[in-house]
């Protein structure tokens, strides 16, 4: 009798701890599909959407760091169906490792809605673009703070590199605050481009003009950030900075929003300005390819595209969205350039190791000013 | 002669004006109006609203005190056990060795942490079959390895500091070893404990560098979420966010430190009547 007792429990147990541990399995059965992307990249509505007409649940998690996500990728069997990695150098050199499978065009319908220009961007990364999409778009360029660079110099060249690299025009900054990227990769391809070297020059002495070039202008420049001229243009601390448009038309709109008069406006230097694209991948060890598929061309749908331009600020790589966005980002130059600026766009490729090498410690003799 | 005080309490001010100046300046402008986080321009509780909504920082918030409160409970064990082997045991066959290899974590950068805690997900991924991926589960498992470390050596620095006389009278009086534990030690190593889980959830709760290296899809946490929105821009939300984890940090650190003020009392109560009668 007690046995029997004892028997049934362990039975009632054993099948109670199976059924806990195949419940979870049943929920999984529900389809998702995992987006790994900057925090607000895309429109959660968007994804809203996506899961309202095809039941696919969506993941989306965020990096801080294309370092975090390269890092998780080449660890292997990452788990996320769509990343975002930024054409260069990233989807490059993880293009070149054979981190990400073809894409299978007869899947993508909307393909055709994509920006040809911008494609051709890409394929210095992704050569015939068999492996990305493109998202958002954007430059290099100078940000002002609109009042005090007028009071200072009202005849200041807002629409040229001399602003940074002119020692005579910069000098007159220094006082109000100038900062410059921390990213020899974003900064020098634009110094060579204003000097009138081919800014993907791989040659040792451009490398060396261009950093005596920085050199010069070194005493004036407050400090190299990648992210605090944000706050320093909004909050009118500093005069002008080089950075990426996208950075800038924040401080632009956050300066608006607060109300304290500070006016901060982005330009594309007319020398011609470096072009970073934000892409859309899948990884090789995706779990479902079949969902990425689909939430991919979902993606290049020109409403969804827009809306996320919308929330970003950023130009999109989508063309037959550009009548959606609305009007203060479509019309905004410095987001969406006239075709004479977007002429003179150019991007760069990767370098091999020891130009690498010698660009950072360029850099490092550029920050140090020695 | 009245001087010194003077110069005390204001030393005393300076020193908490430094910790606790940048927490409650992150209080104030939880509450306001403007959008840019340190440019004052009225009361405002629209960041409180706007956090609501938001449901993918609720949710990350939601994952990371979830994986502190597992990974806490699961460093407080181990450490314990880690902490009372050391302090307890005065020689057995590799002790330097597992000392060192406890305190190890504490001065390890975390990059090196991180990155081997993912390798060893991913080998044994491919050993075994688990983890099935990555996710909350192997999080809590590289921040109870961390975390675990700090708990050890507060369990070990209070057992040291404990009269082991006790111990030892209660095994006199014919108690056996675990009915010691259970009845003498845990009791007065408790402090140890709360002070140990707690601290252990702030480290897992704010950690960065190892999360991001071990987190899988569905498993974004708060410093991940934060660190992520620098580079579209960083909204009071997270100053509205911040002031409502402090508010739950400091009630719990009040409810405790309240409760182990009271069991001082009767301590020292009960000790006076015994020395008394």
């Amino acid at each position: 009798m007690h046995t029997v007792k004892l028997w049934a429990s362990t039975t009632a147990l054993c099948l109670g701890l199976v059924g806990a541990a195949f419940a979870p399995a049943a929920l999984a059965q529900k389809k998702v599909v995992n987006v790994y992307n900057w925090s607000d990249y895309i429109d959660p509505k968007v994804l809203e959407a996506f899961t309202k007409e095809t039941g696919v649940k969506v993941n989306y998690d965020v990096y801080d760091s294309q370092e975090v996500l390269e890092a998780k990728l080449t660890a292997g069997k990452s788990g996320y169906d769509v990343v975002g990695p930024t054409a260069q150098p990233f989807l490059a050199r993880q293009v070149a490792a054979g981190l990400y499978q073809p894409l299978d065009k007869s899947k993508l319908k909307n393909l055709g809605n994509l920006d040809p220009e911008i494609l051709k961007a890409m394929e210095k990364a992704d050569p015939n673009n068999a492996h990305a999409i493109p998202w958002m778009w954007g430059t290099n360029g100078i940000g002002y703070n609109v009042g005090k660079v007028k009071t200072i110099a009202a005849d200041a060249p807002v629409y040229s590199m001399k602003m940074i690299l002119d020692p005579d025009t910069v000098a007159k900054f220094k006082a109000c605050g100038v900062m410059v990227l921390d990213a020899p990769t974003d900064v020098f391809p634009t110094v060579l481009q204003y000097l009138g070297l081919p800014p993907d020059s791989k040659s040792l002495a451009d490398l060396d003009k261009a950093t005596d070039a920085l050199l010069k202008v070194r005493p004036f420049i407050r400090k190299f950030h990648s992210s605090e001229y944000i706050n320093g243009l909004a909050n009118g601390d500093i005069c002008v900075a080089f950075g990426y448009s996208g950075d800038i038309i924040q401080a632009s709109t956050r300066a608006a929003e607060s109300k304290r008069g500070v006016t901060v406006n982005y330009s594309i230097p007319s020398e011609g300005a470096q072009l970073w694209v934000d892409t859309l991948a899948i990884p090789k060890s995706a779990p479902n390819p079949d969902l990425a598929h689909a939430i991919l061309d979902h993606l290049m749908k020109p409403s969804v595209v827009a809306a996320s331009s919308d929330l970003t600020g950023y130009a999109n790589g989508n063309k037959a969205s550009t009548t959606l966005v609305s009007d203060a980002v479509r019309t905004n130059p410095g987001i969406y350039p006239p075709a004479e600026v977007r002429a003179r766009l150019f991007t760069i490729t990767p370098a091999d190791k020891e130009f690498e090498r010698a660009r950072t410690r360029a850099w490092t003799r550029v920050k140090t000013g020695r | 002669m009245n001087r010194r005080p003077v110069a005390l309490f204001t030393f005393l001010g300076l020193g908490y004006a430094f910790l606790y100046g940048p927490i409650l300046s992150v209080i104030f402008y939880s509450f306001n109006e403007n959008r840019l986080v340190t440019v004052w321009s009225g009361f405002s509780t629209k960041w409180y609203g706007e956090l609501f909504r938001n449901e993918r920082m609720i949710e990350a918030a939601i994952t990371s005190l979830k994986i502190a409160a597992m990974s806490a409970t699961g460093a407080v064990v181990l450490g314990t056990l880690a902490g009372y082997c050391l302090a307890r045991m005065p020689s057995f066959w590799g002790r330097t060795l597992f000392a060192g290899l406890v305190s190890a974590p504490l001065v390890m950068p975390e990059v090196i942490t991180g990155l081997a805690s993912l390798l060893l997900f991913v080998g044994l991924e491919q050993m075994i079959g688990w983890p099935d991926g990555r996710g909350v589960d192997t999080i809590t498992i590289a921040h109870i390895t961390f975390t675990l470390s700090f708990v050890a050596v507060i369990v070990q620095a209070r057992l040291k500091d404990m009269d082991q006389s006790i111990e030892e009278a209660a095994m006199d009086l014919g108690a056996r070893p675990w009915q010691v534990f259970y009845l003498i030690t845990l009791p007065l190593i408790l402090p140890a404990l709360v002070s140990g889980w707690l601290l252990a959830f702030t480290i897992s709760l704010d950690d960065l560098v190892i999360t991001s290296f071990v987190s899988g899809p569905g498993s974004t946490t708060l410093p991940m979420m934060i660190f992520s929105k620098v580079r579209l821009g960083v909204s009071p939300e997270i100053n509205a966010l911040a002031t409502l984890i402090v508010g739950i940090v400091t009630t719990g650190i009040l409810i405790s430190g309240m409760l182990l003020l009271r069991q001082n009392r009767e301590k020292e109560r009960s000790a006076r009547e015994a020395a008394g009668g």
